[in-house]
């Protein structure tokens, strides 16, 4: 009897602390989030709504500079590997949190690093989560999660990222292998956060194309090089699922790479936005005159200069020489309405597509 | 309702209390048992301090069940420099006490104190060449804990939570005695630096999830001993204390230990996962294509059997999208002839070191002969191999349960033998 008396005191406590951050919000803004647009196109298209976002503040350590932003709580789709699945805004959800980090000396969005937050008001831990890589057609690749708060008032969030694992070549070669963690403060009112621009698309939801990218004073962006300012000789470039795929040969690898041979690297980018998609697995066969001269992996690489790509070292390219490039693993990053159906994603499947050299 | 009826809930409340956020409630649960605690004779324990197999209950499969509560003591001695002969006596007296007032059972009390590196940096002398024992370090690419690095820690453990919170209360000074026998105060050689209670056994997880970190479905099983819902620990999948054990040298008998807090965020490890994908990262995703563990993991026996599903992870990897846990830490976790490295006696707590709120979190004390292996099956863990292998694994996500828990602190030690436990020096004779 005592353990449950002292339980349910417990809980009715919380209870209410959570009631009191968010109900009001909830009242009005679930109300106002339209559903799913039907009959959504097999790629990327016009989201139902499109929501601003707001600069809480950035901050430094070693090699990173991390950004944090905030917005109405948003629902998304999670990608972990084939499966595809709604994450619904939750009645507790205060703010949609997000990152981004980029390299101090280039501003070179960071897509690979793994990202955790805690946040604490007047030192009490509020929450604390692993936030899962995003991709949305205003932002492009950020971090992003929603998060109840404790009502407003004034938080902190600390933010870990993580040494890069991908593979780092030219200037990019030895650097963010430490971890590191900043510390952000948040000042939270509901009367701020609702007044961040929030539209609805009307009839040209869910009809193909892509909301404008939002530029933030800043916030470095995450757009994929112009195929015009990529190095190397451009091979040519084919979409599959929306996920279009520029392929550069260069003469020699980047530096960090131990080999010898002509580099073929693939840039990714979503169509109309030309925002990097980063963390797939990709594989490709370069064929000359029907016999296989390469048949392997594109390995995830972030370089300054071709920025984050996916990258293999062939003995040459040749005129007429076809590259057919296969995803084994679709983007495993999160989706904001409207990317949910293209590259891989609800809908599924990315075909192969060939490049032929010129 | 009596008076003594009051008092004695009062009573209660106040150890409860006294023990701190972390094991309140289990204190209350289990402070009906009024029999006699058995007191000790100091003679007759044994000579290693990490020997506690022997004396602790087992499950039906002979699978060691940890003391139900436990108290780590932090502890950091006034004096600079060697210690001196007073400082000897005055510790080895409250220990000697200890060990007279309870019976190395774990209805009496088991205990250990273990020395850190920074402790033998007040000798001239060096850790004799075979003693592994570096500062702790950071053994993933994305944690940065705080180090442990006080003088020693003191691990108290008993299945009474009176037993621990009156040893703890005399140790500190706030009582003269424990079970009728007086104890004089460690607190006259050392201050008590940090203080951490815990937990562990069926029904204790579950009668704590209330703690921050657990969502509030109330979803950890009654049977579960740990918060994640699983059994662990299983006999096949443990070191023996002696293979943990230092063969030779002036700390033959003695063991290393490391102890890391990890603080679990568990609300997407039950709200988020199906169990197929908790047990695919808890143990491998051949365990749930098998349908290998049915509820907590009891029908395991003595053993996860994770030793088959090692060598196919990088393919799981690419298959699943997931891998496990304990499939990526055994690959470090075997010597050349199959034995396993480390013992783990990891237990729960709800202690959120710094502060006073309750957030689930671990206690993790693991013995090894050398602490680089501790650090190897850490490192291990982390899969970044795996990583690399398919972007279904990313650097925390779908790579065993590294995105549910958060390592906070972590503290290297040396746990002597009996013989040496008092303040020794880096070469006792």
């Amino acid at each position: 009897m005592k353990r449950r008396e002292l339980l349910r005191t417990g809980a009715a406590l919380s209870g209410a602390l959570t009631l009191a951050g968010c109900s009001r919000l909830m009242e009005t803004r679930a109300a106002g989030v339209p559903p799913v647009p039907e009959d959504r196109p097999d790629g990327v298209y016009l989201p139902s709504h499109v929501e601003g976002m707001e600069m809480v503040g950035t901050a430094s350590s070693g090699d990173y500079v991390v950004g944090l932003m905030y917005s109405y709580p948003h629902r998304f789709w999670n990608v972990n590997g084939e499966n595809v699945s709604l994450t619904e805004i939750d009645t507790d959800d205060a703010v949609h949190l997000m990152a981004s980090v980029w390299d101090a000396d280039t501003e070179a969005i960071l897509p690979d690093t793994g990202l955790s937050a805690e946040i604490y008001r007047n030192g009490s831990l509020v929450s604390q989560e692993a936030i899962y890589p995003m991709l949305s057609q205003p932002m492009g690749f950020h971090y992003g999660a929603n998060f109840g708060l404790d009502g407003e008032g004034t938080y902190a969030v600390r933010l870990s990222v993580g040494a890069v694992s991908t593979r780092r070549t030219g200037a990019f070669e030895g650097r963010f292998a430490d971890p590191a963690t900043v510390e952000i403060p948040f000042e939270y009112s509901e009367a701020a956060k609702e007044e961040i621009e929030f539209r609805t698309l009307d009839d040209r939801a869910g009809t193909p194309g892509a909301v404008d990218p939002m530029g933030m004073e800043g916030l470095p962006d995450s757009f994929a090089p112009p195929e015009s300012a990529l190095p190397g000789r451009v091979l040519g470039a084919a979409t599959s699922d929306d996920a279009r795929l520029v392929v550069t040969a260069l003469d020699g690898p980047p530096t960090g790479i131990d080999a010898e041979g002509t580099y073929l690297a693939v840039s990714a980018r979503t169509r109309y936005n030309r925002m990097v998609i980063p963390a797939m697995g990709l594989s490709g066969r370069l064929e000359r005159d029907g016999e296989a001269v390469y048949d392997g992996e594109f390995a995830r690489t972030l370089d300054p200069d071709l920025g984050y790509h996916y990258g293999a070292v062939v003995d040459g390219v040749e005129s007429g020489d076809t590259l057919t490039l296969s995803t084994t693993v679709q983007p495993q990053t999160a989706r904001h309405e409207g990317y949910e159906t293209a590259f891989g994603g609800v809908t599924g499947g990315m075909p192969d597509v060939t490049v032929e050299a010129p | 309702m009596s008076t003594d009826g009051d008092r004695s809930r009062r009573a209660v409340l106040k150890a409860a209390v006294a023990l701190g956020g972390a094991s309140a409630l289990s204190a209350c649960l289990d402070r009906t048992d009024d029999d006699p605690v058995p007191t000790g004779d100091p003679a007759s324990k044994p000579p290693r301090q990490h020997a506690w197999r022997e004396y602790v209950r087992h499950d039906d499969h002979g699978n060691t069940q940890l003391p139900s509560h436990q108290i780590l003591l932090y502890l950091d001695f006034d004096v600079e420099g060697p210690p001196t002969d007073e400082d000897q006596e005055a510790l080895a007296a409250s220990l000697t006490a200890l060990d007279r007032a309870y019976a190395w059972r774990h209805e009496g009390l088991l205990h250990s104190l273990a020395y850190s590196p920074a402790y033998f940096d007040r000798f001239d002398a060096s850790l004799p060449e075979g003693i592994d024992l570096p500062e702790p370090t950071a053994l993933s690419p994305f944690e940065s804990p705080t180090f442990d690095r006080q003088d020693a820690v003191l691990h108290l453990a008993s299945d009474r939570a009176d037993v621990v919170l009156t040893a703890d209360r005399a140790l500190r000074g706030e009582r003269e005695t424990a079970n009728g026998v007086s104890v004089p105060p460690l607190t006259e050689v050392a201050t008590v630096a940090s203080r951490r209670t815990g937990f562990v056994g069926a029904g204790l997880p579950a009668a704590n999830q209330d703690a921050a970190g657990i969502p509030d479905s109330e979803p950890v099983p009654e049977a579960s001993p740990l918060f994640m819902g699983f059994e662990a620990g299983f006999r096949g999948n443990q070191a023996t204390e002696d293979y943990v054990t230092i063969e030779s040298g002036p700390f033959a008998g003695g063991t290393t230990k490391v102890i890391a807090n990890l603080r679990q965020r568990l609300d997407d490890w039950y709200d988020e996962q199906s169990e197929a994908e908790r047990v695919m990262e808890m143990f491998s995703p051949g365990h749930a294509e098998n349908g290998l563990v049915e509820g907590v993991g009891d029908n395991l026996g003595s053993s996860s059997g994770i030793d088959q599903f090692v060598d196919g992870i990088v393919d799981d990897a690419r298959e699943h999208g997931r891998v496990g846990h304990a499939q990526k830490a055994a690959r470090a976790n075997r010597d050349t002839d199959g034995n396993v490295r480390l013992l783990r006696r990891h237990f729960e707590s709800t202690d959120d070191i710094g502060s006073d709120q309750r957030v689930a979190s671990l206690h993790f004390p693991s013995l090894q002969r050398r602490i680089s292996a501790f650090e190897a099956v850490r490192r291990a863990m982390n899969g970044t191999d795996l990583t690399e292998a398919t972007p279904a694994i990313r650097q925390r996500v779908n790579n065993g349960i590294l995105e549910y828990i958060f390592v906070r602190r972590r503290g290297n030690f040396l746990v002597p033998p009996r013989r040496h436990r008092v303040l020794p020096t880096p070469r006792p004779e």
